[in-house]
């Protein structure tokens, strides 16, 4: 039990310096950037001396460790800057697009899940089959994709040549009310069909893409898991001492291989993130990811610095739950 | 169903598109059909227009956002004194029934017209006016770079409950041209709220009088307005109730929606090959107009090498206008060979300008003094493909006549910013310049002063003291005729002095589906005012 | 039969691995001939708006672009800016990644915490955000990308690394070696080193699949690689307002793409069951 409090407690002090060193590299990175942020915030027909002026009045010329600490001091009020583009409020920005990234990675995650786990499952225990066949080509192949290629493809296929899916963005129709801020989940609660059809169809294909690369990594973790699990010797006493070996597979086989899945969902979570970007992009999908790429394009650093910081949070949290979990589950982890 | 997708691409190489869309698409049409038709007809059914918008929208506050697409919302939830109609543009009596100038172009007094509201019931008055330019000159963004040269707020006085005075720092002959950029907002809905003078209330509220009331609006979707009925010009005949502007990025995707009836109109300005797909779509219709949009290479006329003039010349014949025009535009533009648009009065009608040239270009090199000793970088902006290929054609004829170009993309808020600055500034971006307002001062008059520098349009840092005289008599001569002669003489001398590199006038395709009624164009707004549009 | 004789028959015999070899030696080959193999080289760098977005043909095989230029030219030339990106990106994160995790493994101070700490917090923003961002920073370029995915690949080595050096540190031969009083220097690099270089390996070969990945995305947001240069995420990203009419010039760019990471991929699965046969993740 020591140990495992010993772990918890080391876990979480180091949550806090991670987290304070991105704000670091990011905060430092972002003030390098080219593009003047006070002629941003001028606008465009703004004179030279009236954007020097607004320089002074946003202290965007005083020294780089007074910038820092204000912004930090504004961080813990939960104040994340202005946008230097629009002149919204970063938190707003970031409060209005986070459900449409969280509904896609969910829906992304799910179907890695719901596909990956099973592919990998049935692969392992039919070795050197057809499906097993198929299946590692599928898992190699699926890491060797582009992921906006995939997306791009996609488009060409199903939404311009055969006309299933829309191109893009994330509904067609007027969007349903909002409770979660999840397009399916708040039409299906309002009753309105729709809504739902529209936000399912519109939610397909970037979802499939996104979550191409995870399944086919899943999978891939899972066979292994599996066929790791079915050669060790307990498995082959329990099956010598005539246990069916439907029982062996689900008492001892999805257990232990299960467990070594979970460790993956935290690395699966930062590639979903980091999918996003780019998926978002590709798919106009009004989230995070293409919030943070136009951020990036206009230079706006409280946006950016908003975004990553998020982002940073949000992954360092789950890898810290995941962590958890594991040492719950399996306090041999602790070890490690 | 990963292979299957293999084996279908493959087979679409050697069988038409037509035998593949038959083998596989017969299943999924039927299919398709079972989903789209309900959406479909909710779409194009009911009175609402929906318009596909290229860009997102920031602010929804009239005085922050000042930019070609988002004229939208200015010209359908706001109001102004005057507002431009039609193509060619004129300028028509709107919230002002009329004007009159005295003091020799310094004082200019517009009386409203009775009873006009704002969407709250308020009555619109001088005392509106007053505040909504106090509001526009003290953010300082939006149309305000217009009007801060020559008024203050203290040359704003209201002479009655329905007269407004405008007493100008100097006189300045084209002010009735800029009084449709400038919105007129309620002061009573505005006043008190967040922000400096409630711009962080305004950007995601309304506070006009136009023809639309705000009804929702999500910064990375767009907005929603239905219609004011008590608007003060009334409603004849048909329209619509509902209209929307819905933002979709990526062009492919605007073209496909339009294809398919989920929106009804998108803007005019589209690449050549999708103009083409839409033209050759039986229920779109794409209208043409010639619309004031010059399309140019600016070139930084202050720094080396292209501070003398040879290189200049030499530049602009080493541009291959005939070719861009033809192959990669289709012929869809007439060539502008100079600063000012060809269809607007101030434009020298037998102005050559340059062509393709690359012996000129070389005899012109030779005449330089200066020595070419870097490569000049070339900026096309961002999420603008055209200027990459400006950008392009460019780089492979300065190859041919030996001087090395790099391409940089930028975005366009950062090379505007940029241009402000003459150490910043690019040694040459490619941008185009629309109808703000519809007079030549608009193209040659910010662009080529050198009193004007420090605005990004001004970003060629031209300055020769006889066209500096010439813009300013012509700015403050109240006489159009006079005006005219000195914006032509200016012309002349601008291209003589090559400095910037002038290729396109704009022609403006907009695609509209058949069953919309009533489309008007006009260059100020591009097609995107919905008070005259019905479903026919 | 010779070590290094053994070893190849092995590596042969794997088809995987040496599927993946020879995609990867094709992937040079090409590369350095790109000049010799295009049937139009000098559409790198010309422009022939007149012939723009013909069809795959006798005389176009893969069909041209919306400037005229053949597109399977470019490809091949594409092959060249992928590769260095790759290499020069992977070969600079190893240079900084495996010291420091070197040095983190073997030390049990400070200093090790502080090397494994930052790498946790560059490990904790998504690659791909992180890249963007410095490429932007630094402007959009060839040679700015490449330093952009050095400076977000090097964890991955450092953590591999810092893992082996530590169990190694561990075993009984090191603390002989120790025992004796052996330089710590000699102990890195004459013990250690050695036996974690498999890994090394194996990781590096999946990193350049990962870091041609990531180019690509770079180049396709517009961050990277700047016109008339023919790489391969810039090329798809260009393609996409001629769909779906001109779907060639979509496609063949990210075929390419795929095989090239596929044969990475590939070869370095395969390195891990020859050299590392411990290690086993997924093929047996």
């Amino acid at each position: 039990m020591d140990r495992k409090i010993l772990f918890f407690l080391k876990r979480i002090a180091y949550f806090i310096p991670t987290l304070l060193g991105l704000l670091i590299l990011v905060f430092l990175v972002s003030r390098v950037i080219p593009g003047d942020p006070a002629a941003l915030v001028a606008g465009e027909t703004a004179t030279a001396d009236q954007v020097k002026a607004i320089r002074t009045q946003l202290g965007f010329d005083r020294p780089l460790y007074i910038q820092f600490g204000v912004y930090v001091r504004q961080l813990v009020t939960g104040d994340l800057g202005k946008s230097l583009y629009s002149g919204r409020r970063v938190s707003q920005d970031l409060f209005e697009r986070f459900p449409a990234t969280l509904e896609l990675t969910l829906t992304a995650m799910f179907i890695s899940v719901l596909v990956g786990i099973p592919l990998g499952i049935l692969s392992a225990l039919k070795r050197n089959s057809l499906l097993d066949h198929l299946v590692r080509g599928f898992t190699v192949s699926g890491l060797a994709i582009a992921s906006f290629w995939l997306g791009i493809m996609l488009q060409l296929f199903a939404s311009m040549w055969l006309g299933l899916t829309p191109l893009g963005s994330r509904i067609g129709v007027s969007a349903p009310r909002v409770i979660t801020g999840l397009f399916v989940l708040d039409a299906a609660l309002t009753l309105n069909g729709a809504a739902l059809l529209s936000s399912l169809k519109h939610l397909l294909l970037p979802a499939l893409t996104l979550s191409f690369a995870s399944l086919a990594t899943l999978a891939r973790f899972t066979r292994s898991g599996v066929l790791d699990v079915i050669q060790k010797d307990f498995i082959l006493y329990e099956r010598a001492m005539g246990l069916p070996p439907r029982i062996v597979v689900c008492k001892y086989v999805l257990r232990n291989a299960l467990i070594s899945t979970v460790t993956q969902v935290g690395l699966l979570f930062g590639l979903l993130l980091a999918g996003a970007v780019v998926i978002e992009a590709v798919f106009d999908w009004p989230g995070l990811g293409l919030y943070a790429y136009q951020s990036i394009v206009l230079s706006d650093y409280q946006a950016i610095l908003g975004v990553t910081l998020l982002s940073g949070f949000v992954y360092v949290t789950v890898n810290l739950a995941v962590d958890v979990v594991l040492t719950l589950v399996d306090p041999r982890k602790a070890e490690a | 169903m990963r292979k299957k997708r293999e084996e279908s691409r493959k087979n679409t190489k050697g069988v038409s598109r037509r035998d593949f869309m038959k083998t596989v698409g017969i299943g999924s049409l039927a299919l398709s059909g079972i989903h789209w038709s309900p959406i479909k007809a909710w779409a194009q059914g009911g009175s609402k227009y929906v318009w596909g918008c290229p860009s997102e929208f920031q602010s929804m506050d009239p005085h922050i956002i000042y930019d070609v697409t988002t004229e939208n919302l200015r010209l359908n939830l706001y109001d102004h004194l005057y507002r431009y109609l039609d193509n060619p543009p004129k300028i028509q009596p709107w919230l002002a029934e009329s004007y009159s100038v005295a003091d020799e172009g310094r004082k200019w007094t517009f009386t409203l017209r009775k009873g006009a509201k704002f969407h709250n019931g308020d009555e619109i008055t001088a005392e509106a006016v007053k505040y909504s330019m106090e509001r526009l000159l003290a953010l300082g963004k939006g149309s305000s770079a217009l009007f801060k040269p020559i008024l203050d707020p203290s040359g704003i006085n209201v002479k009655s409950r329905y007269v407004v005075e405008f007493s100008l720092k100097e006189a300045y002959a084209p002010f009735l041209s800029i009084m449709p950029t400038f919105c007129i907002v309620n002061p009573k809905v505005v006043e008190g709220k967040a922000g400096p003078w409630g711009s962080e209330w305004l950007a995601s509220n309304d506070g006009g009088s136009g023809s639309y009331i705000l009804e929702k609006y999500s910064p990375g979707t767009g907005w929603t307005a239905k219609r004011f009925k008590d608007h003060w010009m009334g409603w004849k005949g048909n329209f619509v109730e509902e209209i929307e502007f819905r933002t979709i990025h990526e062009t492919a995707s605007r073209v496909m929606a339009m294809i398919k009836g989920d929106i009804h109109g998108c803007d005019g300005y589209l690449p050549v090959d999708q103009i083409e797909k839409l033209e050759k779509d039986p229920n779109v219709k794409v209208y043409e107009e010639q619309s004031m949009r010059i399309s140019l290479i600016r070139m930084h006329n202050q720094r080396p090498p292209l501070n003398d003039v040879h290189v200049r010349r030499a530049i602009s014949y080493a541009f291959d206008y005939d070719s861009f025009i033809k192959d990669v535009l289709k012929g869809r533009v007439a060539r502008n060979p100079g600063p000012i648009p060809n269809n607007l009065w101030g434009a020298p009608k037998d102005l050559k300008g340059y062509t393709f040239d690359l012996k000129k270009a070389k005899e012109e090199l030779q005449q330089a003094k200066v020595k070419i000793d870097r490569p000049i970088v070339i900026n096309p902006m961002t999420g603008y493909a055209q200027t990459d290929d400006i950008a392009l054609i460019l780089q492979s004829g300065l190859q041919q006549i030996g001087i090395k170009a790099n391409i940089v993309r930028e975005t366009w808020p950062n090379l505007s910013s940029r241009g402000k600055d003459m150490n910043t500034s690019p040694d040459m971006w490619i941008h185009w310049i629309s109808t703000y307002y519809a007079d030549p001062e608009n193209w040659i008059g910010e662009t080529y002063s050198s009193s004007r520098w420090g605005a990004w349009k001004a970003s060629s840092w031209y300055k020769n003291p006889e066209v500096d005289e010439l813009l300013k008599n012509a700015r403050t001569t109240p006489d159009q005729e006079a005006r005219r002669k000195l914006y032509e003489q200016a012309s002349r001398i601008i291209v003589n002095d090559a400095a910037d590199v002038w290729i396109y006038n704009t022609k403006w395709y907009g695609p509209t589906r058949k069953e919309v009624k009533g489309m008007r164009f006009c260059p100020i707004g591009d097609g995107q005012e919905c008070r005259w549009l019905s479903f026919g | 039969m010779s070590g290094l004789r053994l070893s190849w028959k092995k590596f042969s015999r794997d088809r995987l691995a040496f599927t993946g070899f020879l995609i990867i030696l094709s992937l040079v080959l090409t590369a350095l001939l790109a000049g010799v193999l295009s049937p139009y080289p000098e559409d790198t760098h010309k422009i022939h708006p007149a012939s723009r977005l013909k069809a795959p043909s006798m005389k176009y095989l893969l069909g041209t672009d919306h400037m005229g230029r053949d597109i399977l030219s470019r490809l091949l030339h594409g092959a060249r800016v992928t590769l260095i990106i790759a290499i020069i990106a992977v070969a600079t994160s190893l240079l900084i990644g495996v010291p420091l995790g070197l040095i983190a493994g073997y030390l049990e101070n400070w200093v090790s915490e502080l090397i494994m700490r930052i790498a946790d917090i560059f490990l904790s923003i998504p690659q791909v955000i992180l890249a963007l961002f410095m490429a932007k920073t630094l402007g959009p370029s060839i040679p700015n990308v490449i330093l952009a995915l050095s400076l977000t690949y090097w964890p991955w080595f450092t953590r591999i690394v810092f893992a082996e050096t530590r169990s190694l540190k561990k075993s009984v031969f090191i603390e002989a070696t120790e025992a004796v009083g052996a330089n710590p220097l000699r102990i890195l690099l004459l013990h250690i080193l050695p036996n974690v270089s498999s890994s090394i390996i194996v990781r590096s070969s999946i990193g350049m699949g990962y870091t041609i990945l990531t180019a690509a995305v770079l180049g396709f947001l517009g961050v990277g690689a700047q016109p008339p240069t023919p790489e391969w995420g810039v090329t798809i990203a260009e393609s996409r307002q001629y769909l779906p009419d001109a779907w060639w010039y979509a496609t063949f760019p990210g075929l390419a793409i795929f095989l090239v990471v596929l044969g990475f991929n590939m070869l370095g699965d395969g390195l891990r069951d020859i050299l590392d046969p411990r290690i086993r993740r997924s093929y047996e």
